[in-house]
Order: structure tokens, then C-alpha cells, then sequence
């Protein structure tokens, strides 16, 4: 079984969360610029017509007691960091869809067990996170989504295997995965409408209808959904860099920021379950002549205090005293995943 | 200067010196090497600072004087000569060499330009046989760390020498090779020297071949080390710090053991190395009923059984090791069985040969892995 989570009005969430005077008043996320747009709208907002995407003037006229607030992409980064890590605790494969959004593969199971998973999901991503997850579960991707995102906010429905077919003929066929408003349009004038139409065509028909890609297309209408859920690309470094309002030239100032790198990159290491090998450095100099220096180490490591020592070989070979540096980075890379711990002897 | 020799002698001293040139450095005069004369022989010295070669031979000298070459460029002209005699004049800023009809003038740069040798002040002096010297450098080295973040004293190889015995040490911190020997011609009192772990690999293939070798400190703080043979000598900056008390992560006493083939066993591990995958190569040891069993497996690549008759003392262990680690030490035991000695599954193990190489006692200490 394969469910869906998506947070409720990600953004606007966060948001409600870290200032709760905001509760139950209509808010929008955006930017504050002229040509702003609404990110995210709070359900709150939506029935005065705001919604995400739309610009935040259009916004402001419909509601005009809409409060805006300005966009935390780092408070978003660190909310989607704890719910990925909800989702990947159990060891099932997760594949993000963005950063409030994902599939998880339960594997084979009964729905009821996957339902009870996934509500167990949510009830802890809403413990660490403060936020709300809808969820669809169901045998396969796309009725996963439908459900998730039927049954927002807040809410959990699964749907047996077998019943796929039934459960989607009667939607518009706009719910089929890849088939957007232009498509649907041109469908239309086919006399397709519904998901139930598109199952119900004869080979000659798809052709005409979606080409190619009709055999797939048909077989999603009936249900059948044989997508794997893809687990994340295996990350391949981390790295962090900064770049100075003015160019640097004492090497303390180098050196104090290698090691605030260095404690971020193992923290990034950490929350990943991730060690390295590799540690480097990358420098830009005042002309903008990019330097990268990196050193291994014999055993993998999310130390700080290794990361830092590493950090610094590279710093030293790169010699810079006296030259203006206008960004620093660290990188860490061959990674591996944390498994068994080499003991040491010293 | 100017002398006359023979195209071989000079061939083979300025490629062993041309090997020590680093090809990379920013100071000319170090891509060139020396050539001195001194009492009827030529001495040519290569340098990078660190580690400094020596290698002379006999030359007809007309004129006594230095020069400085350009390594790679007049050690690649020498290996191309047909066998005969040479006759070389040097000056601060060019070297004519004439061989049978051929005549070659390279750039030179002027000698007193060149690193000195630290002064001769040499510390206590102590022999051993040169290929009991290169048994104990290929015994240890491989063992020294390759980590230049951990610093520079684990990359070095500590030489302890104590009245007549000689032990050698090198360890990454997670593993240590030890390796002692008694000298032919040992000091009073001791001395501890951190040796560069390349120098000793230069040293021993340099000095190898020759029947002694002869080490000692050398300059006047004793920071450097020469280690000479016959016509062949290298000098090397020792590195400074404190080495490791390396006798206090040896533990003393063991309480069970088990005694294996040592190819036998070697052959196993690697075999279930291939299947462990890069994630620490991680291979599990279970020792019971004097069988050893090696397990190993990986998503990627599936699992591997290996079982192997051992003598076995003492209770039974299940212990786990990077199959990397394990395997070096084994390619480096010099003995047809080996004994593996335990405490436990999260305690240092000690490998040695049940029966070593006549005059040298070899021991190698391994931490396991956390499962």
C-alpha cells in the first residue's frame, strides 16, 4: 500500500504555529514586492477567494481584513526536515514530492494496517511539528493523492485495492495524473469528461485521444497505478557557504567560520544518518578566483571537531594569508550511511 | 668543476635522486639536483626539504666544484645513454655534458643556491641488517596513518630504539603494527625517533640491498634522521610531538585465542569482503567448536559463509571487523599460521605469527567494529 501526506497550507501552518494570534484569522504568505503572489492561503482565506498563486493585490481586494505575512523559508526547511523525518523512521521508502509533500510505500499490507500506520504518521508529525497532515492511502499513487487531497484539511481516507476503478470513474478526468486543463479542454471536445470515460476507450480511440501515452493513461483510469515509489536521489555531499558583506582578510575570521560550518555540517550529517569521508573547503577570492581544497579521512565521521580539523588541513593548503576572501564554504562528501562504528584504539 | 665517469654510475645516482623531487614545487632550485665532488666521488643530492637523498659514486675529478641540474629533464638524458663515459663541466648557470660525439648543454642554477645538509653533528649511531631494516619498514608502515587531519605524528612510524633493541611502531588509531628486533650494534640508553612514514619507504627501497644499515639522528636539536648504506644516504626531517603511548592500547593478557592458516584465513575475508560493500566492509568472525565462521552481506551484493578449521582456546566470540583492516594485517604476517587473541566483541584483538621470522617479534592489534 503507498500513502500520500500533504501538510495542510504548509506555509501558512508554520505560520499560525509560531504566531498564534493568527488563529482562525484568514492569512496569506507572500512576498511584499509589487508583483507579489499569495504562496499559501489559509483555509481560512480560501473562501473569499484566495488562493495560492493568485496575485496579492487581486488577494487584498477580496478580503481585505487578509492578513499577509512575509515568506520563512528556513523555518519551512526546518518543518519539512522533521516531517521527512517522521515519514522515513519505520524504514519505508520515501520519495518527496516537494518539501511539504511525499509518498511513502508501506509495502505489502491490509489497508486497515496502512491506515493505522499512517494516522500514526500524522499524529507524530503533529507532535513535532505542530502542523496538520491529510493523507490518502491506497494501492497505488495517483488514488493516493486523489484521497489526500479530497479529504484536506486535516484528514485520513483510505481506499481497498479493487475499488480503484469504481472509485474513480465518475471524476473529472482533469484528477488523471498528467492530464492538465489544456488536455482536459481537448478531451472535452472528444466527449471525454470523466476518468470512467478514458477507461472505457478502445485502442484506436487512446491512440487518437493521448497518443503514446494512451496504454498508460487507460490503465490508470482503471486503476491500475504500477509506479514505484522512488526514494530521494542518495544525496552525495553536503555542503554549507557564506558569503562576506565585505571581503575577509584575517584568517581568524576564516577560521571561527570553519568551524560554525563545520558544527552545521554535522548536524546536517546527523539529521541524515549520514557520515563522510571527504571534507573540503571551497574559497572565492576578491577577484572571484574559486579555489576548492579537500583532504580524506580513514574513517567516515559526523564530528564537528573532525570536520573542523579536516576543514582546516584544507584551509592551510589553500594558504591564503593576507588575501581577500569574499566566500567560504565547506563541503563534506563520500557519504555513507551510518552503520556499523569502526571502535578506535587511541 | 669537471670530471669524468662512467654513464651507468651517473645514470642510476641522478634517477634515485630525481625520484625524490616533487614535481610540483614552487621553488626552482628544488626541481634540479646537486652535484658535488668530494674525495674522488661525485655526490649527487636530491632534496624536497623534507627528505633529502644522497647517492654518490666514482668519478675522475678535474676540478672539484658543485652544479645543480634540472632533475627529471637530466635524469631522463642520462637513462637514454648507451653505456661509456661522460665528461661533465659545471658552472653556476649551465652544465656541458660531452658523451663519445654528442654534446649537451643544460641550464643550471648557481649550487650555493641549494639547501644545505643540516651539520654534521651526529647523534648515537646503531646497525641492522638492511633486509631485516626493509622487513620491519614493510611490516609497519602500511599501518601509519594516511590522514593528514589526525596530524602529522600518525603519519610518521615511531623507531624506538633501546640499548640493542629496535622496535618499530605505526598506527591510524584504529589499528597498530608493532615490530621488534635486536641490533647488531645497538646504543646506550634510548632514543625515540617519528619518522616520516615515506622516508622509511625510501629508505627501504634505496638501502635495501645493501648488507647494513646504519641510522642516527642528525643536526643539532637531533630533528633529523640519517639512515645510510654503502654510497646511498637519506636524511630526514623527524617529525615533532609526542607519539602515542602505543604500550597502554595493548592489552597485556587475552582470554581466548584462536590459531588459523593464516592464507587460509586471509583468503576467506577476502572473499567475503567483495559481498560486504563499501559500508565499512563490515565481516562478522564466529568462533565456536574450533571452527571459525566468516558471514558478511550486503543489500547490493547478497551474503557469504565461509567456515574454516581453527585451534581454539578458551570461550566462544562473535566479533566484527572492517574485512579491510584485517585482511592488510594478515598480508603483512610473516608466518604460515597465525594467532588471533580476543577479549571480547568491543576489545582490541591482537594478531601475530604463531611462529615469526627468525630475529623479529610482529604484533598487530585491531579494534573491532561496533555492529
Amino acid at each position: 500500500m503507498i500513502a500520500h501526506f500533504d501538510v495542510d497550507a504548509f506555509y501558512a501552518g508554520v505560520a499560525v504555529r509560531d504566531d498564534p494570534s493568527l488563529r482562525g484569522k484568514p492569512v496569506a504568505i507572500a512576498g511584499s514586492g509589487r508583483r507579489a503572489v499569495v504562496l499559501t492561503a489559509s483555509y481560512e482565506a480560501r473562501p473569499f477567494g484566495v488562493r495560492s498563486a493568485i496575485p496579492l493585490y487581486r488577494a487584498l481586494q477580496a478580503c481585505p481584513h487578509l492578513v499577509v505575512v512575509p515568506p520563512n523559508m528556513q523555518a519551512y526547511r526546518n518543518a519539512s526536515r522533521e516531517i521527512f523525518a517522521v515519514l522515513a523512521r519505520r524504514g519505508h521508502p520515501v520519495e518527496s514530492l516537494s518539501l511539504d509533500e511525499a509518498f511513502v510505500d508501506f509495502g505489502e499490507c491490509a489497508l486497515g494496517e496502512a491506515i493505522e500506520l499512517a494516522k500514526a504518521m500524522r499524529a507524530e508529525i503533529y507532535a513535532a511539528t505542530q502542523l496538520t497532515v491529510s493523507a490518502g492511502v491506497a494501492s497505488g499513487k495517483m488514488v493516493a493523492k486523489i484521497l489526500s487531497d479530497a479529504c484536506k484539511p486535516n484528514g485520513l481516507k483510505g481506499l481497498a485495492p479493487g475499488d480503484e476503478a469504481a472509485f474513480l470513474a465518475p471524476l473529472p478526468v482533469g484528477c488523471l495524473w498528467g492530464v492538465g486543463p489544456k488536455t482536459q479542454a481537448r478531451l472535452r471536445l472528444c466527449g471525454i469528461e470523466t476518468i470512467g470515460d478514458v477507461a472505457k476507450l478502445g485502442d484506436a480511440e487512446l491512440r487518437v485521444a493521448f497518443g503514446s501515452w494512451g496504454a498508460e493513461v487507460r490503465d490508470l483510469a482503471r486503476g491500475i497505478d504500477r509506479r514505484d515509489v522512488r526514494p530521494e536521489r542518495e544525496t552525495k555531499s553536503i555542503s554549507t557557504e557564506e558569503t562576506f558583506e565585505y571581503d575577509v582578510r584575517e584568517v581568524g575570521v576564516l577560521v571561527d567560520l570553519l568551524r560554525v560550518q563545520a558544527k552545521e555540517i554535522a548536524a546536517k550529517l546527523a539529521r541524515e544518518g549520514l557520515s563522510a569521508r571527504s571534507i573540503g573547503i571551497k574559497l572565492k577570492r576578491a577577484d572571484f578566483s574559486t579555489l576548492v581544497r579537500q583532504t580524506n579521512l580513514t574513517e567516515p565521521t559526523a564530528d564537528p571537531a573532525r570536520i573542523f580539523r579536516a576543514a582546516m588541513v584544507c584551509l592551510r593548503r589553500a594558504g591564503v594569508r593576507g588575501v581577500p576572501v569574499r566566500l567560504l564554504g565547506t563541503r563534506a562528501a563520500a557519504l555513507a550511511a551510518r552503520g556499523s562504528e569502526q571502535l578506535p584504539l587511541l | 668543476m669537471k670530471f669524468t665517469c662512467n654513464t651507468k654510475d651517473i645514470a642510476t645516482a641522478v634517477g634515485a635522486a630525481s625520484k625524490i623531487v616533487n614535481a610540483h614545487t614552487t621553488v626552482p632550485i628544488l626541481s634540479n639536483v646537486l652535484l658535488s665532488t668530494e674525495d674522488g666521488r661525485i655526490v649527487v643530492r636530491a632534496t624536497d626539504l623534507e627528505l633529502t637523498l644522497e647517492h654518490a659514486f666514482t668519478a675522475e675529478i678535474a676540478e672539484p666544484g658543485s652544479v645543480t641540474i634540472p632533475a627529471k629533464l637530466f635524469g631522463s638524458y642520462l637513462a637514454n645513454l648507451p653505456a661509456g663515459t661522460l665528461e661533465l663541466t659545471g658552472t653556476p648557470t649551465r652544465a656541458g655534458v660531452k658523451c663519445e660525439r654528442s654534446n649537451y648543454d643544460f641550464h643550471a642554477l648557481p649550487a650555493d643556491e641549494y639547501p644545505p645538509l643540516p651539520s654534521a653533528s651526529h647523534g648515537q649511531k646503531f646497525n641492522l641488517s638492511a633486509r631485516r631494516f626493509r622487513d620491519g619498514v614493510n611490516a609497519t608502515i602500511f599501518a601509519a596513518s594516511g590522514e593528514e587531519a589526525r596530524g602529522a605524528v600518525l603519519m610518521g612510524t615511531l623507531l624506538e630504539v633501546e640499548g640493542d633493541s629496535l622496535t618499530m611502531v605505526a598506527t591510524d588509531g584504529y589499528r597498530l603494527a608493532k615490530w621488534q628486533t635486536t641490533l647488531e650494534n645497538g646504543i646506550s640508553g634510548s632514543e625515540r625517533y617519528i619518522v616520516p612514514s615515506r622516508a622509511l619507504a625510501e629508505a627501504a627501497r634505496n638501502l635495501g640491498s645493501a648488507e647494513t644499515i646504519s641510522i642516527s639522528a642528525l643536526g643539532a636539536q637531533n630533528n633529523q634522521l640519517m639512515l645510510s648504506a654503502g654510497s646511498t644516504s637519506i636524511v630526514v626531517r623527524l617529525v615533532d610531538g609526542q607519539y602515542p603511548n602505543y604500550g597502554q592500547v595493548i592489552p597485556a593478557k587475552f582470554d581466548r585465542s584462536i590459531t588459523a592458516n593464516t592464507q587460509a584465513l586471509a583468503g576467506s575475508l577476502r572473499r567475503a569482503e567483495l559481498v560486504a560493500g563499501d559500508r565499512a566492509s563490515m565481516v562478522k568472525i564466529a568462533v565456536a567448536n574450533q571452527t571459525l565462521i566468516v558471514t558478511a552481506s550486503s543489500d547490493v551484493s547478497g551474503s557469504a559463509y565461509e567456515e574454516l578449521e581453527v585451534e581454539q582456546t578458551g570461550e566462544d566470540l562473535t566479533i566484527a571487523f572492517n574485512a579491510r583492516y584485517l585482511i592488510e594485517i594478515l598480508n603483512h604476517v610473516e608466518g604460515e599460521r597465525t594467532v588471533l587473541e580476543f577479549l571480547g566483541p568491543l576489545s582490541p584483538a591482537a594478531i601475530r605469527p604463531l611462529q615469526g621470522a627468525e630475529g623479529a617479534q610482529q604484533l598487530y592489534v585491531l579494534m573491532p567494529l561496533r555492529q
